[in-house]
């Protein structure tokens, strides 16, 4: 108890002492953990938009007058990725377009007098990305006459969900590679301010443990606050930029942030804490192990 | 704690020998005096005690350590059990003379009020307690190695190794500290003094231990400084 009372008393002498270094690392972890966050909101927001698109993605197959509907929707309910097939009737394709078109201008279809809509599937496939490929198949059909989808956005979409997810990986490694490098240096210079110090703690009989518990304190302070900070500011700027984004593109879904960013927030700060607690350790235990072999 | 050296050489790279075949026995509550010219090996034999420098050969042992292989806890251990006075002070100048003394026993966890006591005493002991609130830069030389005798003793430790603790010190009070390291050793801790100072080893007969070349020349009972003017 008492090592932990002298570790967080001497963590904030550390931070004192060094104050100016100490608020950079808080702000350098701080934009550092804002900038993974935002990368993760990224991520999270495009694969939920592609999964919404995805489940709405579907193809028409418009059916020749004479072939028969059950069999060719068998036909391409067992093709690869198709997770579901319905049958349009020429009467419910009608009936739709009667719905479509209000009850005034339904009238007009009145003229038309046969119903000339053909009948249809409607054909689901498991991803975007396999749009495409279902829809060349079945148009190798003869009993399918045309094939309508939404081709290249099904491709596009599932390119950019697949691009966000890796650039986001990118971010987070660059990210995470520079937070534990400043922290790393912020207590290395601690460390080294007080060399004189430590070297008559080891020789006085402080244990390794105990010279190294004020700087992996004062590491894990300013990493843990740096990404607490973070974490408000990505609340903060997500509801705002939300709102916006919602005005502009009303079409597409986004995340609510309730939930999301209370997750969010105690991944970054866990994250935060954890960098934080290994770049201090390996800054502090290379310190005493060269400090403590002998000559 | 006995202190043993059984054949103890350090060679400093490249070829520089420091220690040279060193056999030395030191039973508990003995006070040896260290005598030699700079450079002879004194300061490097202290600090095989304290295993800041390892032997290039031979065997020390200390109580039940033998510090050849000693892992970085048990050495922790160890050094609890050592004083060190250093012929530079090593005072922390931005503690008081309280902290200074008080820092070894927070080091060691010692719970705060027994270390209030126990710094208090010490203080007294050294005739520094109306001093404590003082930083070093504060306190004229003998004050500052008198904080240093008390930071060393503090703890109670079996052994106190003191490098020229009189070096910088006029003679007046390098004779109060002498009388301070005699009582702490009228106690029962064994004393391993390193000096150059003549007079006092003549006034406070003790073990004599001779260095020349990093060797023994001699290992006298109650020596004086320069026998037959070897040293």
């Amino acid at each position: 108890m008492g090592s932990f009372k002298y570790a967080f008393r001497d963590a904030a002498r550390l931070i004192f002492r060094h104050w100016g270094l100490s608020f950079l690392t808080l702000i350098t972890s701080m934009a550092v953990f804002y900038l993974i966050g935002a990368s993760v909101l990224l991520v999270l927001n495009t694969r939920h938009i592609v999964g919404v698109l995805e489940g709405e993605l579907s193809i028409q197959a418009y059916l020749a007058p004479e072939a028969a509907s059950q069999d060719v929707a068998l036909k391409a309910s067992a093709i690869r990725h198709v997770t579901k097939v319905k049958i349009i009737t020429s009467e419910m394709a009608m009936e739709r377009l009667r719905q479509r078109l209000g009850s005034r201008q339904s009238e007009a279809l009145a003229l038309l007098g046969e119903n000339p809509l053909p009948s249809s599937l409607e054909i689901w496939v498991d991803r975007a990305s396999s749009v495409s490929e279902v829809a060349r198949e079945l148009s190798l059909y003869s009993e399918i006459q045309d094939v309508v989808y939404a081709g290249n956005l099904a491709e596009k979409l599932s390119k950019f969900s697949r691009f966000a997810g890796q650039f986001s990986l990118a971010v987070l490694l660059v990210a995470v590679t520079a937070s534990a490098v400043v922290l790393f240096n912020t207590i290395r210079i601690a460390v080294y301010s007080k060399e004189e110090e430590i070297g008559i703690m080891l020789m006085v009989g402080a244990t390794p443990a105990f010279v190294a518990l004020p700087f992996v304190v004062q590491g894990v302070l300013l990493g843990g606050v740096g990404s607490l900070g973070a974490s408000g500011l990505l609340a903060v700027s997500y509801s705002g930029i939300l709102e916006r984004l919602k005005d502009l593109l009303p079409f597409l879904p986004f995340l609510e942030p309730s939930i999301l960013l209370a997750q969010l927030g105690v991944i970054l700060v866990g994250a935060g804490a954890t960098v934080s607690l290994v770049a201090s350790l390996v800054a502090v235990e290379t310190f005493t192990r060269r400090a403590m072999k002998p000559l | 704690m006995d202190i043993r050296f059984s054949g103890v050489s350090k060679i400093f790279y490249p070829d520089i020998t420091a220690l040279e075949d060193v056999y030395l026995e030191i039973p508990k509550g003995e006070f040896v005096y260290l005598v030699g010219p700079t450079g002879s090996g004194k300061t490097t034999l202290l600090r095989c005690v304290t295993r800041e420098v390892a032997p290039t050969r031979g065997q020390i042992t200390v109580g039940s350590f033998s510090l050849r292989k000693i892992s970085r806890v048990d050495l922790s251990i160890f050094r609890r059990d050592i004083g060190i006075v250093f012929q530079d002070f090593c005072l922390l100048p931005h503690l008081n003379v309280f902290e200074n003394v008080s820092f070894v026993l927070e080091v060691l966890g010692v719970p705060s009020r027994e270390i209030k006591e126990r710094t208090g005493e010490v203080l007294d002991q050294v005739n520094l307690w109306r001093r404590r609130f003082l930083y070093p830069p504060q306190l004229s030389g003998g004050e500052q190695q008198r904080v240093a005798v008390a930071r060393a003793i503090v703890n109670s430790p079996s052994i106190l190794l003191a490098d020229e603790p009189t070096g910088n010190l006029d003679l007046h009070t390098a004779e109060e500290i002498m009388q301070l390291i005699i009582s702490i050793n009228a106690l029962g801790t064994t004393v391993i003094m390193a000096t150059h100072n003549q007079y006092l080893v003549d006034a406070y007969r003790q073990r004599v231990v001779g260095i020349k070349y990093g060797r023994v020349v001699r290992d006298e009972k109650r020596g004086r400084y320069d026998m037959d003017g070897e040293l």
